[in-house]
């Protein structure tokens, strides 16, 4: 028997006009580390970074599910609103989380959509972080929408597990493979698309990534040679976009590195954050 | 690619699929596999591989299928498969010459019993 180090509350908060219930989980302690799930997903797929010591140890690891993932709530009058997740609302509700916890200058990692809004992230507040860990970062991705994901003839939840567990790489243990197939079929329905309306559709940063100035900010990227929704050419060009960024193509892995491969995946991860920590000259 | 050998070897590895036999209850459809000049049609009812027709005429009805060069599907096969060719959603994303033709909305339908029917057809390589 044992318990795991995680520990779950909820955040009530106010964005954009509207309350929100919103569940975080946290662990550690230190240099706080913001975690950003994946397009349908939420902050379970975080488990095993929250629970690795070697992380734990010096950093409070904190992951919350975005609304209407998870065990977050929709908005008050959620069924008269077709989700669409935009730059803004996206923006607006992890700087409202950011805040509410009182987090000073932390770190904020996150993987797709979160590895794309990490990048807006640092364009807006780089004065007010440690640095950002993009994971399957691209500044621009179209392609992935498709109006099946939400469609009366088909079942979204087994569609969007399916094509996920696709984005895994062949070389990944199939119990945590098939953990995040089972995460995925638990979306609500249109959820996945319209966090996919975001990542493929609204999400532009070509023209401003440019800004995030690395002296100020760290920047590490790591992408999966098996990724081919953000593939490593589209992570490449992100680093070359921003002087003074870290770029770690990782062998063997796909899309979803912090759960579908964790224990290769640490060895990817702990360089990064320990660059993080790293405050020399600062 | 897909000769008669072949398919009694695939159906054999198909039937055998333990996952299969849990997820394919309403898997129930005939698909077609394509290259250059050759085309199959695998004929599935509730998850299980019952027919294979190695040479198809208009009177054999088939919903949906995948074509492609035999160089793509060799890249398919390969152990490993290089990135982009280890998966047919990779492939549909990622490699134009990779095409679902037919009905795409029975396709997706099937999605969860046709991607593991796919998953161990690629373990399956052709002679």
């Amino acid at each position: 028997m044992s318990i795991e180090p995680i520990v779950g509350r909820y955040l009530n908060l106010e964005v954009g006009g509207d309350k929100h219930r919103i569940y975080f989980e946290e662990a550690g302690s230190g240099l706080p580390l913001l975690c950003l799930h994946t397009a349908g997903a939420d902050s379970r797929q975080y488990r095993h970074v929250m629970s690795d010591p070697a992380i734990t140890s010096r950093y409070r690891v904190i992951a919350f599910d975005m609304p209407y993932h998870g065990r977050s709530n929709p908005p008050e009058g959620w069924w008269l609103t077709k989700y669409r997740l935009t730059t803004a609302d996206y923006l607006a509700m992890i700087r409202a989380v950011w805040q509410a916890l009182s987090l000073e200058r932390p770190v904020v990692m996150g993987c797709s959509m979160g590895g794309a809004i990490v990048l807006a992230v640092a364009v807006e507040y780089q004065r007010e972080l440690r640095g950002i860990v993009g994971l399957e970062s691209s500044a621009f991705a179209p392609g992935r929408y498709n109006e099946f994901l939400h469609h009366p003839a088909i079942h979204g939840g087994e569609l969007g597990a399916t094509y996920t567990y696709a984005l895994c790489a062949p070389q990944s243990p199939e119990s945590s493979t098939r953990e995040n197939w089972w995460l995925y079929s638990q979306a609500g329905p249109g959820v996945y698309a319209g966090d996919v309306y975001f990542y493929s559709l609204d999400w532009d940063g070509r023209k401003t990534i440019g800004q995030i100035d690395t002296r100020q900010c760290k920047v590490s990227l790591l992408t999966g040679e098996y990724d081919y929704s953000c593939t490593p050419e589209m992570t490449r060009q992100v680093a070359a976009s921003i002087p003074g960024s870290r770029l770690v193509i990782m062998p063997g892995m796909g899309h979803f590195p912090m759960i579908e491969n964790y224990r290769d995946f640490r060895a990817f991860l702990l360089p990064e954050l320990e660059y993080m920590l790293d405050d020399h000259g600062r | 690619m897909f000769s008669l050998e072949w398919l009694t070897r695939l159906q054999t590895t198909l039937n055998d699929d333990p996952e299969l036999g849990v997820i394919g209850d309403w898997f129930t459809v005939a698909m077609s596999l394509s290259s250059d000049h050759e085309r199959c049609v695998l004929r599935f009812e509730r998850g299980r591989l019952v027919q294979t027709i190695s040479t198809p005429r208009l009177d054999t009805p088939c919903a949906f299928g995948f074509r492609a060069s035999a160089d793509i599907w060799r890249r398919f096969f390969a152990d490993p498969p290089e990135p982009l060719y280890h998966d047919i959603f990779a492939m549909l994303m990622r490699v134009p010459g990779f095409v679902l033709e037919g009905d795409t909305l029975v396709a997706m339908q099937h999605a969860r019993a046709l991607h593991r029917a796919m998953r161990v057809l690629r373990t399956v390589s052709p002679s």
